[in-house]
């Protein structure tokens, strides 16, 4: 996928239709980060703290539903896509990059949890077998979607 | 050039006695975004700008203490601010929390 222009405040890109399947394929597997994962506080100094962090889990569910609701309008609705003679041209705003980014980072972060959360400043190496592949593979590709997002967004 | 100043008198103003900041009296809540490994520098940096309204450099500095450090302190509010940004930044699944000052 490759950014091409802005067009009356929306970002134009070419996608051939190898990427839109594949960009297809991550926006279907949101939300991958496990419900439980996201805390308000590591200390639990807070008054409480019970009330607070059931505060952020119901502020995330709505959005992951806002979230899934618009996946759904993308996937289903064909005016993002336009055909052209090379392939795709995707079209979308900048509001639409920003659920867009939220989305692909949720599923970068969950099939990096799925694979173990791997980091190797803390010795916690990736282990490679059949089973990790998949995970590995969504993680790299919603990076690199989101690398060309960003991009387009700063200009480049 | 030096001019000599004049005593100014402005009458009807009533100062109130210092009785010590607010920011003294009630408790901080620090916003720290820690290191995950997998977040993106770029993708950090622009979470940061649209999460705070801050500048890319300023966004940079910041992004950089997470990658560096493994953490960077964000912002000092109180604890409904400090509470919102958490949200937000939990939002783009930044690891983000808030502690007590």
């Amino acid at each position: 996928m490759k950014f091409i222009q802005t067009n009356r405040g929306k970002f134009v890109f070419s996608i051939t239709p190898q990427e839109k399947g594949l960009l297809d394929e991550i926006l279907r597997l949101y939300p991958l980060i496990p419900a439980e994962h996201h805390r308000l506080s590591r200390k639990s100094n807070i008054v409480q703290p019970n009330d607070h962090q059931r505060l952020l889990e119901e502020s995330l569910a709505a959005r992951r539903e806002a979230n899934r609701k618009n996946v759904q309008a993308m996937l289903g609705k064909a005016g993002h896509f336009q055909t052209t003679d090379s392939g795709s041209q995707l079209t979308v705003s900048g509001p639409e990059i920003e659920w867009l980014l939220q989305v692909l980072n949720d599923v970068r972060v969950g099939s990096w949890i799925a694979l173990g959360s791997p980091d190797t400043e803390q010795d916690k190496k990736l282990v490679f077998n059949n089973k990790m592949l998949p995970h590995f593979r969504m993680m790299e590709l919603a990076g690199a979607f989101e690398t060309v997002f960003l991009n387009a967004l700063s200009g480049h | 050039m030096a001019t000599k100043a004049t005593p100014e008198v402005r009458p009807g103003i009533d100062w109130e006695e210092e009785t010590g900041s607010s920011t003294k009296l009630e408790p901080g809540f620090l916003v720290i975004c820690w290191n995950d490994p997998v977040n993106l520098m770029d993708y950090v940096t622009h979470v940061f700008q649209v999460v705070f309204g801050w500048q890319r450099q300023k966004a940079e500095v910041h992004m950089l203490q997470v990658h560096n450090h493994g953490k960077s302190v964000l912002v000092r509010e109180s604890m409904e601010k400090a509470e919102f940004y958490v949200h937000q930044l939990q939002k783009y699944s930044l690891h983000a929390t808030m502690e007590r000052d």
